[in-house]
C-alpha cells in the first residue's frame, strides 16, 4: 500500500467516530477493555474445558472421569453465565474507542452477528438439556444420557467463539473493508461472509483451555478436601490429571502462540519479536514452569494461586492483544485512539467507579464468602456474626445506591 | 474530502434489518422485565419465608428462580447484548450516540449484572444449604441489584426518545440527558408492567404446584399483583403519552397500524381476565395455558408496544438529533456535535459517505441503478425494505404508473426537503436524485429481481469498457517502441 492510500484509510477511520465524544480520559477505557477481556476470556475457557472434561467423562467408562465430568458440568454452566455477563464489559468498551472498527466489521458480517446471538443461546440451552437430563441421578458414575447435547453445545460455543474472532480480526484491516463491501464492484449489502481469521490466533486462545481447566482441576481438590466427606483418593488423582493439563496444556497453547506470531499479517511490522509480542509467549510457557515448581505435594497455598495465576497469564496475553491492535491500527493506518475527542463528564465516570468498587465490592465479597463457606459445608450453613454483618452492610450500600440515584434524578429533574 | 459517520449499510430482504432488532428487543424485555419483578417478588417471598419459616416458600422460590435461570437468565443476558449487536449493525450511529453519552451508565449497571448473575445461582442452588436468614439477606441484595439495572437502562432508553432535559442540547452533561419527565414516567410503567409479567409467567410455576391450598395462595398472591401492577401500567402508559414530543404523537396518530390500540386494548383486558380466573378458580390453572398466556402477552402485547416506542422517535433514532438513516441531523453544541446535512446538501451523499465505491462517487448513464440503489440503501432501507416482503417495503408508496419524471419531482419536493414530519430530510444534488428516483422506478415496476438484472448489465458494461481500454492501453504500449524504433 502506498503513502495516499493510507492516508484515505486513515481519513475514513476518523470520519467514521463518533461525534459525541468519550466521556473520560480514552486509557481507561482501554486498560479496563484488557482487564474484562482477560477475565472474560478466563472464564470462555474454563467453560470449553470443563466442558470437555464433562464430555470425556461422558464417553469413558472410568468412574472418575464419569464423577469428574459431572462437578465440571456444574462448573462449566456457571462459567457460561459469568462469561457472558464479564464479556459485556470488553464489549462496551471496544465500541467506545473503536467505534470505526468495531461497527465496520459487524456491519460487514451482519447476517453472523444475528447468528452469533441464537447459536450461544442454542448451545447454552444444549448444555443445561445435558444437566438437567442427568441432574436427577444421585449416582454420578453412571453412564450419562443424551451425550449428544453436550457434544452439540461445545460444538456451538466453538461457532461462536469463531464468529467472535473473525469480526475482531477483520477490525484488523480497514484497508480491506470496502473491497469487502464491495466485492469486484459490486456492493454487498447481506452481511453473510465472515472476512477475516487466523487460525493459529483462535487456536491459540482456544487451547488455554487446557492449562486453565488444569488450574481449575488442582484448586478443585484444594477445595473440597477440607469437606468432612471429601474422596481423597479421587481429588488427589483430579489434582494430578490438574497439574498435567497445566504443563502440557502450556506447551501447547505456546507453540500455537508462535504461530500466530510467524503469521500475523504485513501491517503489524515486526510486532512478533517486540517486547509485547515475545511477553505473550514467555507468560505461557511460564505458566507450565510454575506448576513444575510450586504445585509440589499439597501445594496447600499454590492450589488456590493456579487460577490467579492463569488470570495474570491471560492478562499479560491480552495486553498483548492490545499492543498488537494498536500497532496495527496506530503505526500502520495512524489512527490513534488516544487523541480521541474528550466531553468530560466527572459524575458519571466518578459514579461508576464508587460503584464498582464499594457496591461491587461489598456485594461480592458478602457473596462469594457465602458461596465459598456453603461449599465447603455438609449440611446447612449459618454465618458467623461477622459475615451476617457482610451482609447487612451490603444491603444498605445497595439501597443507598438506588436512594441517591432518586435524589440525584428528582434534584436535576426540578431544576 | 468531506467524510461524515456513514458505515456500510445491511440490509435483510425477508424482514428487514429494523425488525430484526425489534424481534431481539422483544423477547429481552420479556426476560429481562419478568427477571426484575421477579427478583422483587423473591425479596419478598423470602423475607415472608423468614419470618413465619415456611418451606414451601423457599421451594417456590427454588422453582420460579430455575425456571428463570434457563429461560429468562440464558435467553436475557444473551438478548441484552444481542441488542447491542442487533442495533450495531442496523443502526451503527444510533447506539454509538447511546454509548458515547452514557458507557459509563452501561458500565454502572453491568456492576450490578455481575451481581444478579452470581446472585440468581445462589438463590436458586443455596434454598436447603443455607439459613433461612442468609437466604433472605441474598435475596433482598439479587432484588434491589435488578432494580438497579432497570433504573439505569430506563434513562437510556428515555434518551433514544428524547433527552431528559432539553438544556442537553446547549449545555451536554450526562445528567440532563439522562433524567427528565420521561424518563421517571417510563420507569413508573415499565416497573407496573414488569410485575404483570411476573405474576403471568410466574404461573408457569404455581401451575406445577401440587398442595391445592398452597396454588390457591400463590395464585391469589401472583392474581393481585398482576391485577394492581396492570391497571397501574395502563395508567402510566396514558401519562407517559404526555410526556413524549408532539411529534411522536402525530406518527402514532398517523402511522401507526390499525390494530396497535385494540391490541393493547384486548391484551390488557385478556390479562385482567386471566388473573381473576385463575384467583377464583386456582384449579384451571396448568402450565399449557399460562404458557400460552406468556407467548399472547409477548407477541400481542410487547411486540405492538415495542415496535410503536420504536416508530415513534421517527424521524430520529437517538436523542433526536440522530436520523433512523443514520445521519446526524442537527448541531448540538453541548458537546460539540455538528449537523452533516450541510456538508451532504454541498457535496451530496455519495461523496459524503466514506463506503461509496470509487466507480460510485458520481452519478452516469452506466451507474445509473448501482447509484440509486446505494442511496436507497443508506438513506430508505432502515425504515423501508426495499424488497417485496419486509418492513414497511417502498414499492407500496408509489402507483404502478409513475414515471421518471414525477418520481424525480417527488424526490426532489418531498425527500430532499424533508417535508414529510416523520421522515428524514435526505438532502441529495440532481443526478442522485435521478438516480434515486431511477432505481425507485425500477424497484417498483420490476422489484428486486429486475434491479439485480439491471446491475449485471451495468456491471457487465463496465467490464467490457474496462477490458477494451486495456486492450487499447496494451496495443499502445507495443506500437510505441516501434515508433521509437
Amino acid at each position: 500500500m502506498d503513502a495516499q492510500q493510507i492516508a484515505q484509510v486513515t481519513e475514513m477511520m476518523y470520519a467514521l467516530r463518533n461525534p459525541a465524544g468519550i466521556p473520560t480520559y480514552p486509557i481507561i477505557f482501554i486498560g479496563l477493555g484488557v482487564l474484562t477481556f482477560a477475565l472474560h476470556i478466563l472464564f470462555v475457557q474454563l467453560m470449553l474445558g470443563t466442558s470437555a472434561i464433562a464430555i470425556f467423562g461422558a464417553f469413558n467408562n472410568n468412574s472418575y472421569w464419569r464423577r469428574l465430568g459431572s462437578a465440571m458440568l456444574e462448573i462449566s454452566k456457571v462459567s457460561v453465565s459469568v462469561a457472558i455477563v464479564v464479556g459485556v464489559a470488553p464489549l462496551l468498551f471496544v465500541q467506545v474507542i473503536y467505534d470505526p472498527h468495531w461497527y465496520t466489521s459487524n456491519v460487514l458480517s451482519a447476517f453472523w452477528v444475528i447468528a452469533f446471538i441464537v447459536i450461544l443461546i442454542l448451545a447454552y440451552w444444549a448444555m443445561y438439556y445435558f444437566y438437567f437430563v442427568n441432574s436427577k441421578n444421585k449416582d454420578k458414575t453412571v453412564q450419562p444420557k443424551a451425550r449428544w447435547s453436550i457434544l452439540l453445545s461445545i460444538a456451538l460455543m466453538l461457532v461462536v467463539g469463531f464468529i467472535m474472532h473473525s469480526l475482531t480480526s477483520a477490525m484488523l484491516h480497514p484497508e480491506q473493508w470496502k473491497e469487502w463491501f464491495v466485492p469486484n464492484g459490486v456492493a454487498d449489502y447481506s452481511g453473510s461472509k465472515l472476512h477475516a481469521y487466523n487460525l493459529w490466533r483462535f487456536a491459540f486462545f482456544i487451547s488455554m483451555a487446557i492449562p486453565v481447566t488444569g488450574a481449575m482441576l488442582v484448586t478443585y481438590r484444594r477445595f473440597k478436601s477440607v469437606r468432612e466427606d471429601a474422596d481423597h483418593a479421587y481429588l488427589n488423582w483430579a489434582s494430578e490429571v490438574g497439574k498435567k493439563w497445566i504443563k502440557v496444556g502450556s506447551v501447547i497453547s505456546a507453540v500455537l502462540y508462535v504461530a500466530w506470531m510467524m503469521t500475523l499479517p504485513e501491517t503489524a511490522g515486526n510486532f512478533a519479536t517486540s517486547f509485547w509480542g515475545i511477553a505473550g509467549g514467555v507468560a505461557v510457557i511460564a505458566f507450565a514452569l510454575w506448576a513444575q515448581i510450586r504445585l509440589q505435594g499439597e501445594a496447600k497455598l499454590c492450589s488456590y494461586m493456579a487460577l490467579p495465576m492463569a488470570l495474570v497469564i491471560g492478562l499479560v496475553v491480552a495486553i498483548s492483544r492490545e499492543m498488537l491492535r494498536y500497532g496495527i491500527i496506530n503505526d500502520t493506518f495512524h489512527y490513534d485512539f488516544m487523541d480521541y475527542k474528550i466531553v468530560m463528564d466527572w459524575y458519571s465516570t466518578g459514579l461508576f467507579f464508587l460503584t464498582f468498587a464499594i457496591v461491587g465490592g461489598s456485594v461480592l465479597s458478602y457473596f462469594l464468602t457465602i458461596a465459598w463457606k456453603t461449599g465447603q459445608t455438609v449440611g446447612v450453613y449459618t454465618p458467623s456474626p461477622l459475615v451476617n454483618k457482610m451482609g447487612t452492610i451490603a444491603i444498605w450500600i445497595v439501597a443507598l445506591w438506588l436512594v441517591q440515584f432518586f435524589v440525584v434524578g428528582f434534584y436535576i429533574w426540578a431544576k | 474530502m468531506d467524510l461524515i459517520s456513514l458505515y456500510p449499510t445491511w440490509y435483510e430482504p425477508m424482514v428487514g434489518s429494523g425488525w430484526v432488532v425489534a424481534l431481539i428487543a422483544t423477547f429481552h424485555v420479556l426476560a429481562s422485565h419478568t427477571s426484575v419483578g421477579a427478583a422483587l417478588l423473591f425479596a419478598y417471598l423470602s423475607h415472608k419465608a423468614y419470618r413465619e419459616d415456611r418451606e414451601d416458600l423457599l421451594d417456590f422460590i427454588k422453582k420460579y428462580g430455575l425456571f428463570l435461570l434457563v429461560f429468562t437468565y440464558v435467553a436475557g443476558s444473551i438478548t441484552g447484548p444481542g441488542i447491542w449487536y442487533s442495533t450495531t449493525v442496523a443502526s451503527p450511529n444510533g447506539i454509538g450516540a447511546l454509548i458515547h453519552s452514557f458507557v459509563w451508565k452501561w458500565a454502572t449497571e453491568w456492576v450490578f449484572f455481575v451481581i444478579e448473575v452470581v446472585g440468581v445461582y445462589m438463590i436458586v442452588y443455596l434454598v436447603g444449604r443455607v439459613d433461612k436468614k442468609t437466604h433472605m439477606k441474598i435475596s433482598v441484595i439479587f432484588g434491589m441489584a435488578s432494580l438497579a439495572t432497570m433504573v439505569i437502562i430506563v434513562g437510556i432508553l428515555s434518551f433514544m426518545m428524547l433527552p431528559g432535559k432539553e438544556a442537553w442540547f446547549e449545555e451536554g452533561g450526562y445528567l440532563n440527558g439522562f433524567y427528565g419527565t420521561n424518563t421517571f414516567i417510563q420507569l413508573g410503567m415499565r416497573m407496573a408492567f414488569m410485575f404483570t409479567m411476573t405474576a403471568v409467567v410466574g404461573g408457569i410455576v404455581v401451575a406445577g404446584i401440587k398442595d391445592p391450598a398452597f396454588k390457591k395462595e400463590m395464585a391469589r398472591k401472583l392474581g393481585w399483583l398482576g391485577i394492581i401492577s396492570t391497571l397501574i401500567g395502563a395508567a402510566m402508559f396514558q401519562w407517559y403519552l404526555t410526556s413524549v414530543p408532539s411529534q411522536a404523537l402525530l406518527v402514532m396518530e398517523n402511522r401507526l397500524p390499525d390494530y396497535f390500540v385494540p391490541s393493547i386494548m384486548a391484551v390488557l383486558a385478556g390479562t385482567l381476565a386471566y388473573f381473576i380466573i385463575t384467583m377464583l378458580r386456582p384449579q384451571v390453572l396448568v402450565q399449557g395455558f399460562a404458557g400460552a398466556m406468556t407467548v399472547i402477552i409477548l407477541v400481542a402485547g410487547l411486540w405492538p408496544e415495542e415496535t410503536a416506542r420504536e416508530s415513534m422517535r421517527k424521524p430520529y433514532v437517538a436523542g433526536q438529533y440522530v436520523y433512523s438513516n443514520q445521519v446526524i441531523a442537527r448541531d448540538v453544541p453541548g458537546m460539540d456535535i455538528q449537523s452533516q446535512l450541510p456538508t451532504i446538501e454541498k457535496v451530496g451523499i455519495l461523496k459524503a459517505h466514506p463506503f461509496t465505491p470509487e466507480h460510485l462517487r458520481e452519478v452516469n448513464d452506466g451507474n445509473m441503478i448501482q447509484t440509486g440503489e446505494f442511496i436507497a440503501m443508506t438513506y430508505c432501507s432502515n425504515c423501508h425494505s426495499p424488497s417485496e416482503t419486509g418492513i414497511r417495503p417502498l414499492h407500496r408508496y408509489f402507483p404502478d404508473n409513475i414515471t421518471q419524471e414525477r418520481m424525480e419531482k417527488y424526490v426532489k419536493g418531498v425527500l430532499t426537503t424533508g417535508n414529510i414530519a416523520y421522515m428524514p430530510k435526505m438532502p441529495m444534488i440532481d443526478s442522485e436524485v435521478k438516480a434515486l428516483s431511477a432505481y425507485l422506478l425500477l424497484n417498483n415496476q420490476g422489484g428486486s429481481e429486475a434491479v439485480k438484472v439491471a446491475i449485471q448489465e451495468e456491471v457487465a458494461t463496465r467490464d467490457r469498457a474496462l477490458a477494451e481500454k486495456q486492450a487499447s492501453d496494451k496495443v499502445a504500449a507495443l506500437s510505441l517502441p516501434q515508433e521509437v524504433k
